[in-house]
């Protein structure tokens, strides 16, 4: 009777068996989804809404381009599937951020979660993204605090960490001999690591700013700093800001009647037209800045559209000229549609060895693609450029690295 | 300022609030269970928790702090601070995020001496001081100054969502306590009459100072474990002055002086505002105004205005 019983157990213990490891075996070969989901979150109103929305119609854009071709190519199922974006706004608060991205994940089901614009918007979905074994695609979240440690879930795609962005900056300081060089900064992430970063370069080359100094980030009143700021007689005068602040410190500059040789501001190279619009070329004319596509072009690129026909392709589907944050997205699109084609499992690790598989040899239309371990952005490295009077208007002329030079540098630059 | 009615002087049975507070237990114990985003419902317990720390002040005291988030966003510091440069574990760093929180309203307790609009506008100010010095770059080596800070450390989750569960639990423990006690009953009377109380025996001072020190504790506990739970964030995060209006209009909404309004208040439209971002984004801001102006212009006291209204005893 007991061998009998001993029998039968080992029956249902192979038939138990059996059933696992056909169960595994169909996990490995899983069906095809019927479309991609890509999950991200925009905001439509506050402190973050302008360059959110950009960021997102940059991302959609490019969903819309895959999809009337079929969607996109995925290696690991050898097809193309459609690609679905579901979006939520959370109107740039962090703690709302944080139910979106985490409703994305658990309840919606994303297949690839991207991060909303900028580095306080990332912050929330940097932890949750790990916690769930998400990549996550970071646009533009650009704070030196994501990228402190070996991640397989953090892929920072269409700006360089914020803290190398004034690399070529100080570079060209130096390379022109500014002794006197004045700082002023917003109290965040973004620009006080700029700022950090500057003077540690500057200050490499025997370069102490005269003058260093932060504000609040709603800092909108720059009068009587820039009075302070003159008294030290700056050869050079560095804002970084968002492009809130550059507005306010330019509109400053330009009624408070003081002038400086060189002024370098961050925003005129992201969002020219906003910047034209609010503080006008007469005041723009001579200011520096880093050129960001499309306002600097790739002509050669290994994905996707290049700068040029990015911006015909936009401003003939949306009827918008495209600005930098549109072209985040779309190239954030880009480097989603080149991972897919690459991974050979639909898996958020192979997503990961798939960019690490790109990195360094894969060009877009924001430069080379290229991340570390971390997943921070090391490629697309900021040029400098100074605006310059043309016609009734101002053209981008890169001034430095002299490699990349598109014209001279007009230095001191003359009275407004 | 909310005027006490003679229902809301009626103390309530103590049955009443341990059913409250288990029924309480049992919903955000099980709901993870249910609803998998666990975010959605710490928050949702975040903002129950102080809206019932900022019923405390004005519902029984008819202080309205406008800027109450200062006492979260100490909190939060407090905690991150003991975890990143003492070494302190979690939980008893959240402890720390409350007594850093309790400081900091001694320090500020002068405010009482204003009354009214004044009292909101100074608290308010203090809180955008607070911001201001916590994201000064010369104080980055303590508190990570505009660059935020960082707990991967003792990044947990399932932990800190516990954690909130017991800080809301115990933020409706006081406010049963509040409803049912003489101390209660005696703020209430200063509230409407401050001179009658103070003739009473009632000693003004010592009572206002004793609330507003709870309620900075529970605005501070709750920081420090929101914190704990999101781990990487910037000044702005813990510090944002929408922080105190949500819990302002949750507890409004509800109706203060209660124990159950804010929490109701709390839930009910934490809930609606995410079902509604989550369902019609592109509507969000249209719907929940609308929602919010109907209540305003239909229920002034609260939701739970109506069941009063009908002669129901709420707690």
């Amino acid at each position: 009777m007991r061998s009998l019983i001993r029998g039968r157990m080992a029956w249902v213990l192979a038939a138990v068996a059996a059933i696992l490891v056909a169960s595994l075996g169909t996990g490995r070969a899983a069906s095809p989804p019927s479309e991609i989901n890509i999950g991200t979150l925009y905001a439509s109103t506050g402190p973050f809404a302008v360059s959110s929305e950009s960021e997102y119609r940059g991302l959609q854009f490019w969903a819309e381009g895959v999809n009337k071709e079929g969607g996109v190519f995925v290696k690991a199922f050898d097809k193309k599937i459609p690609v679905k974006i579901t979006a939520f706004d959370d109107q740039s608060s962090t703690s709302t951020a944080t139910t979106l991205y985490n409703q994305l994940i658990t309840q919606n089901k994303v297949d690839i979660l991207v991060a909303d614009f900028g580095s306080v918007l990332t912050s929330v979905a940097v932890p949750l993204a790990a916690e769930h074994h998400m990549l996550l695609i970071d646009p533009t979240g650009s704070g030196a605090n994501f990228f402190t440690q070996k991640t397989d879930y953090l892929a920072e795609v269409s700006l360089p960490a914020s803290s190398v962005w004034p690399v070529p900056l100080a570079l060209f300081l130096l390379d022109h001999k500014i002794q006197r060089v004045a700082v002023i900064f917003g109290s965040n992430d973004f620009d006080a690591s700029q700022a950090e970063t500057l003077k540690a370069l500057l200050e490499k080359g025997k370069v102490s700013p005269v003058y260093f100094h932060a504000v609040p980030t709603t800092e909108s009143n720059y009068q009587v700093l820039l009075h302070t700021l003159a008294a030290s007689h700056p050869d050079a005068v560095i804002e970084f800001g968002y492009a809130g602040n550059d507005i306010s410190f330019l509109r400053a500059l330009a009624s408070s009647g003081l002038h400086f040789d060189m002024v370098f501001t961050v925003f005129p190279g992201q969002l020219f037209d906003l910047l034209i619009k609010n503080v006008g070329v007469k005041t723009l004319s001579y200011t520096l800045t880093y050129p960001t596509a499309p306002l600097v072009t790739y002509e050669k690129v290994t994905n996707g559209l290049n700068t040029a026909d990015f911006v015909a392709a936009f401003k003939k589907a949306t009827g918008r000229d495209a600005n930098f944050l549109d072209v985040a997205g779309y190239n954030a699109g880009v480097i989603i549609e080149k991972m897919l084609g690459t991974a050979t499992e639909f898996s958020q690790l192979a997503f990961h060895s798939a960019l690490m598989e790109m990195s360094g040899n894969t060009t877009t239309l924001v430069g080379d693609f290229k991340i570390n371990e971390n997943g921070a952005q090391v490629g697309e490295l900021l040029p400098v450029a100074q605006l310059q009077p043309e016609g009734r208007g101002l053209k981008i002329v890169v001034v430095y690295p002299s490699d990349k030079a598109t014209g001279k540098l007009v230095n001191p630059a003359p009275r407004r | 300022m909310p005027s006490a009615r003679p229902d809301q002087i009626r103390q309530p049975p103590l049955r009443d609030g341990i059913i409250l507070i288990v029924v309480l237990a049992v919903i955000f114990l099980v709901a993870p269970k249910v609803y998998g985003n666990q975010s959605l419902l710490l928050v949702m317990m975040t903002f129950v928790a102080l809206a019932q720390g900022l019923n405390l002040l004005y519902g029984f005291t008819g202080y309205l702090p406008f800027g109450y988030v200062g006492f979260f966003g100490a909190g939060a510091y407090g905690m991150s601070i003991l975890v990143l440069h003492a070494h302190v574990p979690a939980i008893p760093a959240v402890i720390g995020g409350g007594i850093v929180a309790v400081i900091f309203g001694v320090i500020l307790g002068p405010l009482l001496r204003l009354s009214g609009a004044y009292f909101s506008i100074a608290n308010l100010a203090t809180a955008q001081i607070l911001l201001l010095a916590v994201a000064n770059p010369s104080l980055t080596p303590l508190t990570g100054g505009p660059y935020g800070l960082k707990l991967q450390q003792v990044f947990a989750p399932g932990a800190a969502y516990l954690t909130m569960l017991v800080i809301m639990l115990l933020a409706t423990v006081i406010a049963v306590y509040f409803r049912r006690s003489r101390f209660g009953l005696g703020l209430r009377a200063m509230t409407d009459d401050r001179v009658s109380a103070e003739m009473a025996g009632i000693n003004i001072v010592r009572a206002r100072l004793i609330v507003w020190l709870i309620s900075a504790a529970i605005a501070g506990l709750a920081g420090g474990a929101y914190a704990w739970s999101i781990s990487v964030y910037y000044p702005d995060a813990v510090f944002g002055t929408n922080i105190s209006v949500f819990a302002i209009v949750f507890a409004l909404a509800g109706g203060v002086g209660t124990v159950i309004g804010p929490i109701v208040g709390a839930i009910l439209l934490y809930a609606l505002y995410n079902a509604i971002g989550i369902t019609v984004p592109q509507y969000f801001e249209l719907l929940y105004g609308f929602l919010i102006v109907i209540l305003v212009l239909f229920l002034p006291e609260g939701g739970l205005s109506l069941l009063r209204r009908r002669g129901v005893d709420v707690l």
